[in-house]
């Protein structure tokens, strides 16, 4: 007995480092990536920028010359912004470099926070391209989504779960959804394409139609998450209320949506996330498309964050790779917001 | 003696098993009807037909008739509602709603409207937690969680929300087997008290307490009911050389 106990105790502690040696490389990866991810991206945030009247317009960013600027300091271009930031020569003539040493002793040049980053929309300059088109078109396609995934999805979990009989067309559209939640999320771009786009004849790269698309593809794993929070009601507090003389649908809105909300929320939140940080089928939809303004309404051309992140990444110029992490670092952020609200509401309603 | 409920040859079925053979009992007005009997003898199936509980189960099916004051409350004409209005039920787990105390209370008074004014709910509130012997401890704190109470108080809760919707009968399924024995003793106390009001059924394994309690017992095995009588008739001089086996320990 003693010798194998001293062999179960040797699995037990193999087991236990296995756990620990996958755990440490999984953080080891993440902490790379981020790290990586920060230390490209930071300087997104800062810009160099040149007293106004002090430089050549050779150094001053592309729209500097044909729109007149009244602040005193003005946005130098991408590669002053290098030069300055990181010492990256690029297309930089030897004259040039000179000047840029020279407004440096003299002051006239400074680094400062880059809020056009955040205010800006997509530019071909990527010393004047920001997030803001992005950002903004991620909000209206996330609202749309929202505002179908959520009643649709809360809506078939309440009846699947509650209501429906359980028979064989029931349970094939339970097995059916549970594969739908697991579909590639492109195909739902496909789906999007011709329903949306070619039957609906809906316009073509908008806010609409994206989230749409992406409500679809939301809707399953709400049904799924929200599904799963009801069947966490206890059957007990289901029969005080019906015992009590309480209609099914009383019980359903007195009783049971309300303790299975959390659990609903956190679901919605994290497909939401999801759909936050989705690409693939917005590109299918055609919402990869250049676009220099942020949308106005939900049918106006729209792009989003991530897209606007795959748009970006395409390019060489040193400026946009910057771009790319700094805007990556911004998606991570909301996602990470997300993620912790949904978190904060789930603690909140267990205690 | 009135009867309340006359129970005439029910069947129930669970899909294909059938839980019930051919059940028929009177249940007297005003009296505390015990059920006992071994685990799974459908006693507490039994309860659950009398005010239709067990509609909610999908493959539940109920033949025969339960005639409350004269109608049929599995007859097409009557809803479910309504019956489970008039006949009240208190669960074996203490179930309170997770809200206040007072909330659980009102609630049932809420959704029927049976009050006119929020004076007219609050006495009702407090009729009913005076009737179920809590008022007095719970007075000061009506306004907090309804989970916070102990298991006794919980379910001495549970009776006041019953009644607070003035049934005719309360079914107790085994009310006091999450309890300790001061609690039980208080809630039996309680059931003594009702029987004034109400038309008790309770589901018990307690015999003592069958004895303590009610009028009228009935003993149940294996689906069928073996005998029912006067509870002191039936634990002296039973018939039935099951019932003696039971009652006298050889099982259960």
């Amino acid at each position: 007995m003693r010798r194998t106990l001293k062999f179960r105790r040797f699995k037990e502690r193999l087991f236990q480092g296995a756990g620990l040696f996958s755990l440490c490389l999984a953080l080891l990866f993440l902490g790379g990536i981020l790290g990586d991810i920060a230390y490209k991206g930071y300087s997104a945030f800062i810009t160099t920028e040149i007293e106004a009247g002090t430089a050549t317009p050779d150094l001053l960013n592309a729209h500097a010359s044909h729109s007149p600027e009244t602040n005193r300091w003005i946005t130098a271009n991408s590669d002053v912004d290098m030069y300055v930031k990181k010492g990256y020569k690029g297309n930089l003539t030897p004259p040039q470099l000179q000047a840029i040493k020279s407004l440096e002793e003299t002051g006239h040049i400074r680094k400062a926070f880059n809020w056009g980053f955040f205010t800006h929309s997509d530019s071909q300059e990527s010393e004047l391209a920001g997030i803001w088109g992005g950002l903004y078109g991620s909000l209206l396609t996330l609202i749309v989504t929202f505002l179908t995934a959520f009643p649709l999805g809360v809506g078939t979990a309440i009846y699947l779960e509650e209501f429906a009989p359980k028979n064989r067309l029931t349970n094939l559209i339970e097995a059916n959804i549970n594969n739908l939640a697991a579909v590639p999320s492109i195909l739902f771009g496909l789906l999007g394409l011709v329903f949306f786009i070619q039957i609906l004849g809906l316009p073509r790269p908008s806010a609409l139609v994206g989230g749409l698309t992406l409500g679809l593809m939301s809707l399953p794993v709400i049904v799924v998450a929200t599904r799963s929070a009801l069947s966490t009601v206890p059957q007990t507090l289901k029969e005080a209320a019906l015992g009590l003389g309480a209609t099914p649908l009383q019980v359903l809105f007195h009783h049971v949506f309300p303790t299975a909300l959390p659990g609903i929320m956190t679901g919605v939140i994290l497909s939401l996330a999801r759909a936050l940080g989705e690409t693939a089928p917005l590109l299918l939809i055609g919402m990869v498309a250049f676009i220099a303004l942020p949308p106005e309404h939900f049918l106006d051309p729209a792009t989003v964050l991530p897209v606007q992140i795959f748009n970006w990444s395409r390019s060489s110029e040193m400026g946009f790779i910057e771009n790319t992490s700094g805007a990556i670092l911004v998606l991570l952020f909301v996602l990470a917001l997300l993620n912790g609200i949904a978190v904060v509401i789930r603690k909140k309603f267990e205690a | 003696m009135d009867i309340k409920i006359d129970v005439k040859h029910l069947n129930l079925f669970y899909a294909e098993k059938q839980a019930l053979h051919d059940v028929s009992i009177s249940l007297q007005s005003h009296q505390t009807t015990a059920l006992i009997g071994p685990s799974g003898c459908g006693k507490s199936s039994f309860l659950r037909c009398l005010n239709r509980m067990n509609d909610i189960i999908p493959s539940a099916r109920c033949e025969g008739q339960v005639i409350l004051d004269g109608e049929d409350i599995y007859a097409r004409s009557v809803d479910v509602v309504e019956v489970r209005t008039r006949v009240g039920m208190v669960f074996q787990k203490p179930n309170p709603f997770p809200r206040s105390i007072f909330e659980n209370v009102a609630y049932g008074p809420r959704i029927h409207g049976l009050f006119k004014s929020k004076a007219d709910l609050n006495d009702i509130v407090e009729g009913s937690l005076t009737r179920a012997a809590l008022f007095n401890e719970v007075k000061d704190r009506l306004h907090q969680p309804a989970t916070r109470l102990s298991g006794g108080q919980q379910q001495r809760l549970c009776i006041a929300r019953a009644i607070a919707v003035n049934p005719e009968v309360i079914l107790m399924d085994e009310p006091c087997s999450a309890l300790d024995p001061i609690a039980t003793a208080k809630v039996e106390e309680l059931i003594d008290d009702l029987r004034e009001k109400f038309t008790i059924v309770i589901v018990t394994h307690n015999l003592q307490q069958a004895a303590r309690v009610s009028q009228k017992t009935a003993f149940f095995h294996s689906g069928y009911l073996v005998e029912e009588g006067e509870t002191g008739a039936l634990f002296t001089t039973p018939q039935d050389e099951r019932t003696q086996g039971y009652i006298t320990g050889r099982y259960g």
